[in-house]
């Protein structure tokens, strides 16, 4: 499989201050990458470097030639104040397709509309995004993201918020998508649990550093006692997957990884 | 009562054009949640005036200071630019902090410049402006304002929509969010500059304002808020301006209160829009 982005010994950061150092990886073409670690150990920054909006502090980040995103940010960034209908909201995402100074066509409304039935919603495409639901919420946009016919799904953190059955039919949604279209995913998050039975992949990223491997290669207890720096334990349960930190201090239990 | 008004037509044709402009830019104000900006651009619109009078009473006359406007604009866009690049966020300031710092400096230095201006005018006429006095020709400047910048809008509606609603997919995109947000800022500091000239710092936010909340209040759709906030202002100028004359009222709190009037119908409307 061609890689469609790579990390050559690339260095993030912003400015001087260095976020990760030295990273070499490759995102091919029909990956499903689940890129995971806690809030602020640099997720983000890996993101953003793929999405173009941050450049290297050193190495390189290549992308295959005429690479295109369909990107679904946290539902939290998109203002739902605005009176915009769900079929307004998808069409968003062929805006840079229609070019300036002209309005959405006939097409782009079909296309819109074939987005919203892909993701099962295309009932709701005259309601107001803002008085869906937050897993219709997260299809909506993910809608977008397929509207504009990306290489690349590039989710951040898709499943914030939600409760578990939102959760659960957003992360098999994905992965339908992922095996039924053979698209590129990449899924940002900061639950290990939740990413980790879903995605092929996982790029494990915390302050200790950066690892990559197959979901068996990175969810074993050394790996990720050796990543996190504390104990963890991985048990499996009807094919599942569960990482279980222990509880530090007083032995008397253990509590699940976030 | 009308044989009154009309004796003020040319005001009220003035008033109109920026009820227009203000309530249509008014909308992305509202929704983007920077309704103080509007009323900091205008002071140091304000600021700027009261700049160039005091530097005319002082024999400075050379240049730009014998032309107002001029400062207002170069005042008002540079306030556009300042607070569209962030105001300040960067260096860790809330923004809300910094357009309330630079709404009390911008008054402050205004009123100051205005005591010490030999030919400087009340500093009330910043705040409630002076409807009453708008010529034809002013209303022709105003109009030469607001064409172009509404046209603007029309042209770039998507874009100025996009990078409002949600610039994180716009900049993925490849949109230059930087540009198109200066680009609305500067659209809104170019309407604030000159209308504050006439309406005042105080009518001019109203029609920033009120127009636009009306317009949520009532409307499904951005087509829907705009048309109800142009709609609103429009009506809210003429009985304002109306009932101000015969009734000898200050016209720009005379629109402000049917602004009020008409946001605060539209309240309940929205509620037994919701009910039903």
């Amino acid at each position: 499989m061609s890689a469609l982005i790579t990390f050559d010994h690339a260095t993030l950061g912003y400015g001087r201050r260095v976020v990760l150092s030295d990273i070499s990886f490759d995102i091919p073409s029909g990956d499903f990458l689940g890129l995971v670690g806690p809030n602020g150990a640099g997720k983000t920054t890996i993101l953003r470097a793929i999405l173009g909006s941050l450049a290297p502090l050193a190495g390189t980040v290549a992308k295959a030639p005429a690479l295109r995103f369909g990107y679904v940010p946290q539902r939290d960034s998109v203002d739902y104040n605005f009176p915009l209908k769900v079929l307004d909201v998808v069409m968003m995402g062929r805006y840079d397709r229609i070019g300036l100074m002209h309005r959405p066509t006939r097409e782009d409304r079909d296309r819109a509309c074939a987005a919203l039935e892909h993701v099962g919603i295309v009932n709701l495409a005259e309601n107001p995004l803002g008085a869906l639901s937050g897993g219709q919420k997260q299809r909506a946009l993910i809608a977008r993201a397929l509207v504009g016919e990306p290489n690349v799904l590039v989710l951040d953190e898709p499943t914030n918020g939600m409760d578990l059955v939102s959760t659960t039919q957003i992360l098999g949604l994905v992965r339908e998508l992922h095996e039924r279209d053979n698209l590129t995913v990449l899924m940002v998050s900061h639950a290990l649990n939740e990413v980790a039975n879903y995605v092929e992949r996982i790029a494990l990223v915390v302050e200790r550093g950066f690892r990559i491997g197959t979901v068996a290669q990175i969810m074993t207890e050394e790996t990720l006692t050796q990543m996190y720096g504390i104990p963890v334990e991985v048990d499996e349960m009807e094919g599942h997957r569960i990482v279980v930190a222990r509880r530090q201090g007083n032995g008397i239990g253990v509590h699940r990884h976030a | 009562m009308l044989d009154t008004v009309l004796l003020f037509r040319e005001a009220l044709y003035g008033a109109l054009v920026i009820a227009v402009a203000c309530s249509v830019l008014g909308v992305y104000v509202v929704l983007r949640r920077i309704v103080f900006v509007g009323a900091a651009i205008a002071q140091l619109s304000s600021a700027g005036i009261a700049l160039a009078l005091f530097l005319g009473g002082m024999g400075v006359t050379s240049g730009l200071t014998g032309h107002p406007t001029a400062f207002a604009l170069a005042f008002g866009l540079a306030g556009a630019m300042f607070f569209g690049l962030g105001g300040g966020s960067r260096a860790g300031v809330p923004p809300d902090a910094t357009i309330g710092v630079t709404y009390a400096a911008a008054a402050a230095a205004g009123v100051l410049l205005i005591a010490k201006a030999k030919s400087g005018e009340a500093h009330d006429i910043f705040l409630q402006g002076n409807i009453l006095g708008i010529t034809r020709a002013d209303t022709l400047v105003l109009l030469a304002v607001s064409i172009p910048v509404l046209l603007v809008h029309i042209l770039f509606y998507k874009e100025f929509l996009f990078v409002s609603f949600d610039r994180e997919m716009a900049r993925t995109m490849g949109y230059r969010v930087t540009f198109w947000n200066l680009f609305l800022y500067f659209t809104l500091g170019l309407v604030i500059a000159f209308a504050m000239q006439f309406a005042g710092v105080i009518l001019v936010f109203n029609f920033l304002v009120l127009p636009a909340v009306t317009g949520l209040l009532l409307a499904r759709s951005m087509a829907g808020i705009f048309t109800v906030a142009v709609g609103s202002a429009l009506l809210a100028a003429c009985v304002g301006f109306s009932l101000s004359v015969p009734f000898d009222l200050p016209s720009g709190p005379a629109i402000i209160a049917c602004s009020a009037a008409l946001a605060l119908l539209a309240w309940p409307a929205r509620l037994l829009q919701r009910r039903g």
